[in-house]
């Protein structure tokens, strides 16, 4: 078993690996560490007009041990900081970690003494969530980009999010282009 | 994956320099329990049944509660040390931010109090709408406190049509505000935007709506007998002793105490609307949920007069030293565009001086201290913030209660984190 | 008045009745209002496949705006960065040459403008300040990345295509 979970060319292993990422992506046992206005968010997250079980992630494990994702939402301060280590570290692995709002990811306006300025600092964040305070749609946004992640795939939300960008990027900036434009000419000479 | 094992390599790090934060100060309390028949137990700040990161350090003997600890500081943002950087504007970001289950009253409860520090009248019009947004924040806040006290009992369903509830006011301050819960919707001596022409039909079909589902609401849950069970007489406190820890609001209603920042000193137009202050008679758990659910009633009382009789007029005060100009005259006339900068860079003229002014929270009396310098901002602010009292008189409310009681009465006093370490 | 509000009907009783203290006639009065919501409106998003549209006042992404002949709006006065009660905003002004004057529409112009949309609290204080009309929030709301290193938005991602349709928010 030590072999699931690690890249393979073995063609069996390689789609049990898919297997298995397909369980793990559509069965997700979330853990709220709710502080702060996003937790408000969260709930809405949670009940009928967002529903969080059409993810297949509507079971809220409020125990640490029997969970696989990590929804870190609200402000952080140093004194919750050793209590989100904590529970952290009791989650088995596999396991991800959502960072929810601005104060989680970045410390958002408290640029103070008293918060600390994103959970990145101590735990891995696997998608980050700004807004202050999110959308439910956001946070629905983040939970499929996660699900994609651990399938191994980008796929239809990362294509919609490089979609909505593109508009916004295309024909802005002749100079950006132009240097595309090098870059791309400079490696083909590199090539040759 | 490899990255996966980055990760491990990470998590050992930072769990190693991190480790020696994790051990707990209290450690001897838990030798001297072990010794003795007691036992301690960490409601929180990581426990399902504590609404955000409170946490209380109980002391059992069986079932019963022997001391309380409550500790504090787990979500300290230091607004009022941001304040003293922020200009008067700026800070409404803070005041959002408060209290987040009822923002825009945290928004009105400061701008009334830096309005009437500067002595400046706001337009009729401005002071209905924000009359009905400061009852719809109300309202939103019951509803989630009281939906939460009935999931704490037992009682999933009735939070659910409530949450939906919610869900449509937040839609209606989308729409008109421009943001779901931190709307930052005022702005001093008036609003930030005029509320769109469709603003009276919306509010009238939510006060309709709202009128069905709190009946609902209340033939599910408050005549059970198994939810009256469990809050009667449970957590209960006389008006003395509430008095003496600071109560106000709703909690101190509950104890038969009418005291009501809109009757006893009105502020903004509240005069102005009939409504009544519900009282209850012991100050115990069914006490605080009788005296919510039927505010709500009262807030719709006052939102149905105000949406009748809105007045016509400007949205904010024509003062250009104190409003900003509209964008158009800012893009063309040099006037307007000295005024913007000088508006921006160097706020509001507010005297100086020290100046105290409360409104009427959805949880109590909020408070605002603001000391000025004349400056741009505050050169101090501290906010009297009504969960704060309310979580100091838990040690008191929770003695020799049973634990399970202790979860309804923490969750009916509607402690807000956010509110309560500020 | 014009909408009826309903009076509550118990008030602070505290003594049950006989029904009451039955139990199980409450619990068919619940179960009957339960029931009756099965039968109601449909109230879920289908989020992933239907995105619903945010409301047009909504405060999303940032957008940085052209005038009419294409030319940048900002002029790096600084105000936004001024205001912005998260630090969010940096930006490094510069001053245009003759050849690439064309481009915008005073001789300062903003060399550098990053948001960092992690710390950004989209409180729209920067649009209010604008005294040009350059910076604006637009509805967009798809922010979520794995990544944190994208979450420094250059000029290249938020200046507007040319040619976009005037746009002035009320």
């Amino acid at each position: 078993m030590g072999l699931i979970g690690q890249p393979t060319d073995n063609v069996l292993l390689g789609k049990l690996n898919d297997l298995i990422a397909w369980g793990r992506k559509y069965s997700l046992w979330p853990t709220p560490f709710a502080t702060a206005c996003c937790g408000i968010e969260y709930m809405s997250v949670m009940t009928a007009r967002n529903d969080l079980g059409r993810f297949g992630a509507e079971r809220q494990s409020f125990s640490p041990r029997q969970a696989d994702l990590m929804i870190v939402i609200g402000t952080i301060c140093l004194k919750a900081r050793p209590v989100l280590l904590k529970v952290w570290e009791q989650m088995p692995e596999p396991k991800w970690c959502i960072s929810m709002g601005a104060c989680a990811s970045s410390g958002g306006m408290f640029d103070v003494y008293s918060v600390c300025q994103g959970v990145d600092e101590f735990i891995p964040v696997d998608v980050f969530i700004p807004g202050c305070p999110p959308r439910p749609e956001m946070f629905l946004h983040a939970l499929v980009l996660l699900q994609e992640q651990i399938q191994g795939k980008q796929g239809v939300a990362h294509e919609r999010r490089m979609f909505i960008r593109r508009e916004v990027q295309q024909g802005v900036n002749a100079e950006w282009q132009s240097k595309q434009a090098e870059e791309i000419v400079r490696q083909q000479q590199g090539q040759a | 994956m490899t990255k996966r094992s980055d990760r491990e390599l990470l998590r050992e790090q930072e769990s190693a320099k991190y480790r020696w934060e994790s051990t707990s100060p209290e450690m001897g309390m838990y030798d001297e329990a072990a010794q003795s028949d007691q036992m301690i137990l960490n409601l929180g700040p990581y426990h399902p049944a504590m609404h955000g990161v409170l946490h209380n350090i109980v002391t059992l003997e069986g079932e019963k509660i022997v001391s309380v600890e409550p500790h504090i500081g787990y979500l300290h943002r230091a607004f009022e040390k941001l304040g003293e950087h922020y200009t008067y504007h700026q800070f409404l970001n803070c005041t959002d931010r408060m209290n987040y289950v009822s923002s825009p009253m945290n928004n009105i409860g400061w701008l009334v109090a830096v309005e009437a520090m500067m002595g400046i009248e706001v337009p009729k019009r401005a002071q209905y709408i924000r009359t009905i947004f400061n009852e719809m924040s109300r309202i939103m806040d019951h509803l989630v406190s009281m939906g939460i006290l009935g999931v704490d009992c037992g009682a999933f369903t009735g939070f659910l049509w409530y949450f939906e509830e919610r869900e449509r006011l937040y839609t209606l301050l989308e729409k008109h505000c421009g943001a779901r819960l931190t709307t930052t919707l005022g702005r001093i001596g008036g609003l930030k935007d005029d509320v769109l022409p469709d603003f009276v039909d919306d509010v009238r079909d939510f006060v309709k709506r709202f009128s069905k589902t709190w009946v609902d609401f209340d033939t599910v849950l408050t005549r059970n007998r198994i939810f009256m069970d469990r809050v009667q007489d449970v957590g209960a406190i006389d008006a003395e002793t509430a008095l003496s820890y600071g109560y106000t609001g709703p909690n101190l209603r509950a104890t038969g105490v009418s005291y009501d920042v809109r009757k006893t000193n009105p502020y903004m137009c509240y005069d102005e609307f009939d409504f009544d202050v519900p009282v209850g008679e012991k100050g115990d758990t069914w006490d605080r949920y009788t005296v919510r659910v039927r505010e709500m009633l009262e807030s719709l009382k006052i939102i149905d007069q105000a949406i009748e009789n809105l007045p016509e007029g400007p949205y904010c005060i024509e003062d250009p030293q104190i409003r900003l100009p509209e964008k158009k005259d800012t893009y063309t006339s040099m006037e307007s565009m000295i005024h913007h900068f000088k508006l921006i860079m160097h706020g509001v003229p507010v005297p100086a001086g020290e100046f105290y002014h409360s409104t009427e929270a959805a949880n109590g009396e909020l408070g605002f201290f603001i000391v000025s310098d004349g400056g741009e901002g505050p050169y101090r602010v501290h906010v009297r913030r009504p969960c704060f009292y309310y979580y100091s008189s838990i040690a008191e409310l929770l003695q020799g209660a049973s634990l399970s009681d202790a979860i309804a009465t923490i969750s009916s006093l509607n402690v807000i984190a956010g509110e309560l370490d500020c | 008045m014009a909408v009826e509000i309903p009076k509550p009907k118990h008030g602070f009783r505290r003594e049950m009745s006989f029904l009451e203290r039955l139990y199980l006639p409450a619990i068919f009065k619940g179960l009957r209002v339960t029931i009756k919501h099965f039968f109601g409106h449909r109230w879920t998003i289908e989020y992933p496949d239907v995105i619903p549209e945010a409301a047009p006042r909504f405060r999303g992404l940032h957008v940085l705006k052209r005038d009419e002949e294409g030319r940048e709006r900002c002029t790096a006065c600084l105000l936004c960065m001024y205001v912005c009660p998260a630090n969010a905003i940096h930006i490094e002004p510069a001053l245009a040459t003759p050849e690439d004057q064309d481009q915008y529409t005073e001789e300062k112009y903003a060399k550098v403008f990053d948001i960092n949309m992690l710390r950004c609290i989209f409180c729209g204080m920067c649009e209010e300040a604008c005294p040009c009309g350059s910076i604006y929030l637009t509805t967009d709301y798809e922010t979520a990345d794995n990544d944190i290193d994208h979450f420094i938005y250059g000029k290249d991602r938020l200046m507007e295509p040319e040619g976009s349709p005037l746009w002035f928010k009320e």
